[in-house]
């Protein structure tokens, strides 16, 4: 008995050791918890947070509405075949399969770019908020990169030349002000790159469809 | 072995001390114990105290309004996937032609299926990427040591060259308007803050991992030289069968129109 006691006295202190040693481990991890950053950089977070939490609120609102036109449609006893019909056309057009039109920004680029330079570029037209986005007539999808070919740039298996345009839906302003802001990617890719790039917004911006088959050979739909 | 030999062997006299020697044996085995329970806690608890002093009030303050906004974040995002699931109901109950229904909603199946709005499953690679944790040389810049932007940017870029079909990281699938943002050492994607250990996973064709491996897009990658030169912590792995979460977030067009609306 006094042997049993003194058995689970000693894993039960064993074990507390172990937990205190894996919690001081685990303390000395990388600071990337919010506690430890700058206030600066504290601040662009809280502004970036709320600009994607706007984002959010928005598409909820806009599923609401949807939600109520179907639940009207029921009501009124008439087919919800054309809210669905909207709700594909919108869902094809997000993916690439359709083409989209709107307010925007056209970037002109002549120069070297590499690859990098333009997938940084894309990034951070998404990352302002861009909604569609070509470069020249190729539509950039979830997978369209920016990879080096024979000799040349290509996305989605299409050369792209030394000259070139960027096409971007989106807020104007909003564009605009996040690729030239100091410090932003077009005065980085100035100091790296021997090449030009305007920006300028545009009323009306086109882009069109993509030529690729976005159905996944491969990844499943999970019913 | 003899009984009188038994007797005399040196775990025979241990176990016949006096009770006082076994108490005082069992005694300085638990002091021992408890003393380093002791100092790994207080170790701990100073050095908790020693990364709140570190931050100022004003820091507090808003580390605070980040984290009021990420749970704000993650009430929209739940609420966002329940009323999407609603609308799939209704579009599946819709009445009218039910040939017509039938073929709008395989239709509305693919186009979610193509957008990345469902969650899927297959073979593919999972890539696991996170902090140096080589000491940093005096005079060195400590952000060389730690996973940035760029790095999962160019390991995300390989992946789509490669043939990848549908990616995560750390649980958040990339669509046609995801980005990947950095705010000083913090990242983002889509709309969550992540934190190290960055877990890629990808489902492609068998050989993806491979191809990933061996595209130029990777090898001649910022990500690669900083792995080789920096210590980044890599490990890479095929897998037989992932399954990756649908997109959580906002697809609504606020400036765009699609052809034919």
């Amino acid at each position: 008995m006094g042997s049993r006691i003194a058995q689970l006295s000693m894993s039960g202190v064993a074990l507390l050791i172990g937990l205190l040693l894996v919690g001081q481990l685990r303390s000395q991890a990388r600071p990337t918890e919010i506690s430890t950053l700058s206030a600066q950089d504290l601040s662009t977070l809280i502004e970036t947070l709320s600009d994607r939490n706007r984002e959010l609120r928005s598409g909820l609102s806009d599923v609401q509405e949807q939600l109520r036109e179907y639940r009207l449609a029921e009501t009124q006893g008439q087919s919800a075949l054309d809210v669905s019909r909207e709700d594909l056309r919108r869902i094809a057009a997000f993916s690439g399969q359709t083409a989209v039109i709107g307010q925007g920004l056209i970037l002109r680029v002549n120069g070297e770019l590499d690859p990098i330079a333009v997938n940084d570029l894309l990034n951070e037209l998404r990352n302002a908020g861009a909604e569609a986005i070509a470069v020249d007539q190729v539509r950039i999808t979830a997978g369209s990169v920016c990879v080096l070919g024979t000799g040349t740039l290509e996305i989605d298996g299409t050369q792209i030349g030394r000259s070139f345009s960027i096409r971007a839906v989106g807020d104007p302003d909003g564009l605009l002000t996040a690729l030239q802001r100091p410090g932003g990617i077009i005065t980085q890719l100035k100091l790296f790159v021997n090449a030009t790039i305007d920006a300028s917004q545009a009323q009306s911006v086109e882009i069109p469809a993509t030529r690729e088959d976005l159905q996944p050979r491969v990844a499943k739909a999970v019913p | 072995m003899s009984t009188r030999d038994a007797r005399s062997s040196p775990a025979a006299r241990l176990l016949s001390a006096r009770p006082r020697f076994r108490f005082a044996a069992w005694a300085l085995s638990i002091g021992l114990a408890l003393a380093v329970i002791g100092f790994a806690a207080a170790t701990q608890w100073k050095g908790s105290v020693a990364r709140q002093e570190y931050t100022s009030s004003a820091q507090q303050v808003l580390a605070a309004q980040v984290v009021g906004l990420e749970q704000e974040q993650k009430s929209l995002r739940d609420r966002l996937a329940n009323a999407d699931r609603q609308v799939q109901t209704f579009q599946s109950a819709s009445a009218g032609s039910q040939t017509t229904l039938a073929q709008l909603n395989r239709d509305l199946a693919a186009a979610r299926l193509a957008a990345g709005l469902t969650k899927v499953t297959g073979p593919g690679a999972v890539i696991e990427i996170a902090d140096s944790k080589r000491p940093v040389p005096a005079g060195d810049n400590p952000a060389n040591y730690i996973v940035l932007v760029d790095d999962l940017h160019d390991i995300v870029t390989a992946l789509w060259a490669s043939g990848a079909e549908a990616i995560t990281i750390n649980g958040e699938r990339l669509v046609s308007t995801s980005s990947i943002y950095g705010v000083g050492s913090s990242i983002l994607v889509n709309t969550a803050f992540l934190s190290p250990t960055f877990r890629i996973e990808a489902i492609g064709p068998q050989d993806l991992l491979d191809r990933f491996l061996a595209n130029p897009a990777y090898l001649s990658a910022r990500v690669a030289h900083r792995i080789d030169a920096f210590g980044l912590e890599f490990a890479t792995q095929q897998s037989g069968s992932l399954t990756l979460p649908a997109f959580v977030g906002n697809t609504r067009f606020r400036w765009a129109v699609p052809e034919g609306s």
